[in-house]
This record gives C-alpha cells, structure tokens and sequence, in this order.
C-alpha cells in the first residue's frame, strides 16, 4: 500500500513537473477602427418593368429595345401618345442602404450625363436634363425598392432606327 | 663611477625579476541552458502594416471602415448585409523555439478587455471573449503563419446598438502560443 502511494505521488510529482515547463510566449495585438456612418444606392428591377443589366448594383442599364409611337413594345414598357410625341416608360426601383446612421431619410437626385435637344427625359414624373440635378424625391425610406418610372419623349419627326442612349446619374444623400 | 653603474645594474635586474612575477586565477563559468520560445507579430503583404511589427507588443489600424465607403489598404469587406457588416485584416504571427523538442505550438487568443458596443473581433473565424481561445493547435515554428483579423460591426445607429461613429475604438488582443 505504502509502495503504491509512493509511486502516485512520484506519478503526481512528474506531471506538476511536466505543466511547470511548458513554455509559453504571449504577445499583444492592439486593433483600432473609426466607425463612420454611410449610405449606398443599388439599382433593381421592378416586378412591372424592364428587366435591368446590372440589378443589384449602382451601375445598371435599362433598355428599352425598338420603340415606336404604335408598333410593338418589349416586356415591361408603356407608352402614351401625342400630338407630335410618344413616351414610353418603365418602372424601376432604388434601394438605398444606410449604415450606422441615425438619418430618417434621404434625398434622391437625379441629372442626364449628357445633353439631350431632343428628347424629354423624366424620373418619378419630374423632368431630368444635363444642367442640373433634379430632386426625384425628398423622403426616400432606407431599405426598401423604391419605384420610379423613367420615362422618354420622343418627337414624331425622329428618324426611323435612330438610336437613344443617355445615362441618369442618382445622387442620394441621408437627411 | 663603476659603483654607480652596478648599482643601475642591480635595479634593472630587479626590475627583470619583477616582470616575472605571474599570478594565476581560475574563473569556473557555468552556463544554464534554459529553453524557451517567443512570440512575435508581422505586417502580412495582404494586410494592413502593423505598427511594431517583428515585436510581441504590435498594433493594427483598420483606419476609418464603414458598410459602403471606400476602406484603407490592406482592409477587405467580406460581409454586408443589413445587420451587420465585416472588415478583414491578415497578420502574421511568428513563434520561434529554442532548446526544445516540441514540434508546434498552440496558440490561444482573448480580448484584454470587454469589446465596444456593437463590435465583434474574430481571429479566423473565432469569435474573441476575455477569456482565451483556442485559435490554432499545431502552428508550425519560425515561420510566419497569416491570421485573419475579422471586425464585424453592427450597423445600427449609435444609441440604438451600434458603435459610436466618428471616434477611434481601441481594444487589446492578448495572445499566448504554448509548446506542444
């Protein structure tokens, strides 16, 4: 019994010997980050309109394919008529995003990259040209697609096959 | 004459008698080996540059991180989503031995302190607590070995759960490496 005690504590001694030379090394690793609130805007298809090239992101195309004052149209488009124009439209939404901001809303601005003498271009039914951003919308909501419909004038007297293509640049900005 | 140039003599002589005289000493050194290993962290090329880097006391700045601006270099953002968002930074951790026979090491990791509001620090994908981690159990010696160094951050408004904005944030990670 007395040999059997003995060799445990001997037993015990070796493993208090083993821990107390386990080598060890520390190091500490300072993290420092500044937190800024931001916003962004991604464009994507709306359920009634075109379908956009890029959905999803903040560079999206728009297409409305052949147009014509009473020919066929593509998927998603609508027209009226005029006297001397017809415009088509289609639905399409902004889901702005905010982060780490307290703002309740946002601005939503709008502005042709290039002139346009020709056509009438309008947004959310506000018209849009190259001099200066339009304001679609004062009380955008964050985090959910909002509509708005871009629509196109365009005069009778417009050759055939004439093709269109202009960008609208969005600038939104938190309240 | 002749007396005084024996007397000369006899100095010089004792003089040579003099530089003779030799003294000896042993000096018994004793040299105790002791074995050991050491920690220290490296800027990663992917990541961001570490402030003392190649020490065990080093720093890493993400620099001003938000869910959609632009991040500093060396900053990824492998995660948004409408809860939350995450930075990524990679360092490397170096653990050199000497005067031992143990093939890795296992490296553990703890917040010094509580985290900041509405901040979640991850090394590879463990989250950090006060209380240490396991982060790796076979690192390999003298070699840098890369980390991920995740910052997932709330994106609620400050006061409403998120972090304060507009502020540095600080927080220490301790890390222990143990030989195997």
């Amino acid at each position: 019994m007395k040999k059997l005690t003995l060799i445990a504590i001997v037993g015990a001694l070796m493993m208090i010997s083993s821990f107390a030379s386990a080598q060890t090394a520390t190091g500490a690793l300072t993290v420092t980050a500044t937190v800024n609130g931001s916003i962004s805007l991604v464009f994507n298809s709306d359920a009634s309109g075109v379908a956009l090239t890029g959905a999803g992101s903040n560079v999206a195309t728009l297409a409305f394919g052949n147009v014509s004052a009473y020919g066929a149209l593509g998927a998603g488009v609508s027209r009226a008529v005029g006297a001397s124009n017809f415009t088509v439209s289609s639905p399409f939404d902004v889901l702005v995003s905010k982060s780490n901001s307290a703002s309740a809303n946002y601005t939503l601005k709008a502005q042709l990259n290039a002139v346009d003498a020709t056509n009438a271009w309008q947004v959310g039914g506000v018209a849009v040209t190259n001099a200066a951003q339009s304001t679609v919308t004062a009380t955008g909501a964050y985090g959910s697609n909002v509509p708005f419909s871009l629509a196109l004038t365009i005069p009778f007297a417009t050759a055939s096959g004439t093709n269109i293509s202009n960008a609208v640049n969005f600038t939104a900005t938190a309240n | 004459m002749v007396r005084a140039a024996a007397l000369i003599s006899l100095l010089l002589a004792g003089n040579c008698l003099l530089a003779q005289t030799t003294a000896q000493g042993t000096i018994n050194a004793t040299l105790d080996h002791k074995n050991g290993i050491a920690l220290i962290f490296n800027t990663d090329a992917a990541g961001v540059s570490l402030g003392n880097s190649g020490t065990s006391a080093a720093s890493v700045n993400f620099g001003t991180i938000s869910a959609f601006g632009n991040l500093a270099a060396g900053v990824s953002r492998p995660v948004v989503n409408a809860a939350n968002f995450t930075v990524r930074t990679i360092f490397d951790v170096q653990v050199i031995q000497g005067g031992t026979n143990s093939p890795n090491y296992t490296l553990r990791a703890n917040l010094a302190a509580a985290a900041p509001t509405g901040f979640t620090y991850l090394i590879d994908g463990i989250s950090l607590t006060t209380t240490a981690q396991t982060v790796q159990t076979n690192g390999g010696y003298a070699t840098d070995i890369p980390h991920n160094l995740d910052l997932t951050v709330l994106t609620a408004a400050p006061g409403a759960g998120g972090p304060a904005v507009g502020t540095p944030l600080s927080t220490t990670i301790n890390f222990t490496a143990t030989a195997n």
